[in-house]
């Protein structure tokens, strides 16, 4: 799971990279952040209840 | 933002246009970055190295096909990964080049070419380039005839650069070893500027050698690279150890000294090896580099006293600009000097070029989008009506 948050916050980063400067989204680009976010609030919920438990 | 003590987090092609003429085709793919996370760790490449114990014969990650795949790509017939450009041209140059002989360079040439030659006692021997800054087969051939009657014999080895790091220029290689190989010279073809960016098809080229830098143009981390060779070649430079131990007797299997035993031995391998999906794709599609860089290259000759010095139209995206008839005018007068350009691109959002240069400058439009490109145009328009710089119209 520590890898699969990694790798969601890395394809956020693919983004920032290829918006720069202005990081103005297009629609498709804001459907793909919108479902990379979703996917890594999953995944850190997820490591919250494997370490801590 | 830290990433330890001391070293600051780098996000500069997070928050920028990245222009610099080094740095365009290096940046990682975002599989590459991931692989990077994963496998940091010192020799973590080698978990199941097995005998014969080689970097290129490990096949978990898959490295021995990777080797191969990149051999196919290029139409060689053996590779080996190496940490950078640099350390494929000091393979071949320990191979071929005994003290005093004359090696074939050219007036474009990398200076770590002159380095590899120096290296291994060679004579540096460089084909001029013509007035447009290219290298020709004719100057060439004028060349090693000069190099003939100089030393008595030929160059024992060529380095050709096919899109040289001053201009940019693409320079004939193909023709170019035609030439050399007239006269039995074998030929290197350094494609720092191209392997991973457009298509090289080396038995196409009819050269010896094809080296790639892994972290210039194939998205890979910094030290790497590729330099593959025909299977007449890989016998040379790839040849195995001899050596034994006086005492101990010992043999060291089929580790190759020229590559020193195993090269890139964890993540900047694996970086180049994640990014190789996207690098073999993207070739393919060099036009659109070559849209975007037309679209910066009219913005910024849109400025009146403008001028390209690469060839034009551009062949590829690294470009050298002559900004001494318009930006560097403002510099003259402005209380920041020639920084006051470099602080204005920075505020908009572009980095690469050199702080202070407002006269001769290159960059490097490679690997951004079509919206990118067409904002950095007007970057360039929008610092010029700022200092009331004339416009073409």
């Amino acid at each position: 799971m520590t890898f699969q948050a990694l790798f969601t916050l890395t394809d956020l980063r693919v983004i920032l990279r290829e918006t720069a400067p202005q990081h103005d989204l297009d629609e498709k680009q804001r459907v793909e952040t919108q479902r990379l976010l979703e996917n890594l609030e999953r995944q850190v919920a997820s490591l919250k209840q494997e370490m801590l438990k | 933002m830290r990433c330890a003590s001391g070293i600051e987090a780098r996000q500069v092609d997070e928050l920028a246009i990245n222009i610099d003429p080094i740095q365009a085709g290096g940046r990682l793919t975002g599989d590459a970055m991931k692989a990077v996370i994963a496998y940091g760790d010192g020799y973590s490449v080698c978990d199941n190295c097995r005998k014969p114990n080689r970097l290129d014969y490990i096949s978990k990650p898959p490295i021995a096909e990777f080797h191969k795949d990149v051999a196919a790509w290029l139409n060689m017939d053996a590779v080996r990964t190496v940490p950078g450009a640099r350390r494929g041209f000091q393979a071949v140059a320990h191979t071929y080049v005994q003290k005093g002989d004359p090696v074939l360079l050219t007036s474009l040439s990398h200076y770590t070419e002159f380095l590899a030659v120096e290296g291994a006692g060679g004579i540096a021997c460089e084909i001029p380039a013509n007035d447009q800054h290219i290298v020709t087969p004719d100057a060439a051939a004028l060349k090693i005839e000069e190099v003939k009657k100089k030393f008595g014999r030929v160059p024992v080895l060529a380095f050709i650069d096919h899109v040289d790091y001053q201009f940019g220029n693409m320079h004939d290689v193909k023709a170019i070893a035609k030439v050399c190989h007239q006269y039995d010279i074998p030929v290197l073809y350094n494609g720092a500027y191209t392997v991973g960016i457009l298509p090289v098809n080396g038995k196409d080229l009819g050269v010896d050698f094809v080296v790639g830098s892994g972290h210039k143009s194939m998205s890979a981390p910094a030290p790497s690279g590729i330099l593959a060779a025909t299977t007449e070649r890989a016998a040379e430079v790839f040849r195995t150890t001899a050596i034994i131990g006086d005492v101990t007797q010992r043999k060291f299997g089929i580790k190759e000294p020229e590559m020193m035993g195993c090269t890139l031995m964890g993540v900047t391998l694996i970086g180049m090896m994640a990014s190789f999906p996207q690098v073999k794709e993207r070739v393919k599609h060099f036009e659109r580099e070559l849209e975007n860089n037309r679209i910066i290259v009219d913005g910024l000759l849109s400025v009146e006293g403008t001028k390209i010095l690469s060839e034009m139209p551009r062949k590829h995206t690294l470009t050298r600009a002559d900004t001494i008839g318009s930006f560097d005018k403002i510099a003259e007068s402005h209380k920041k000097r020639g920084y006051y350009f470099s602080n204005a691109l920075e505020e908009k959002g572009v980095t690469g070029v050199i702080p202070g240069a407002t006269k001769i400058w290159k960059f490097n439009t490679y690997g951004m989008t079509k919206k990118q490109a067409l904002y950095l145009a007007e970057v360039f328009i929008d610092i010029a009506r700022e200092n009331d710089l004339p416009l073409r119209t």
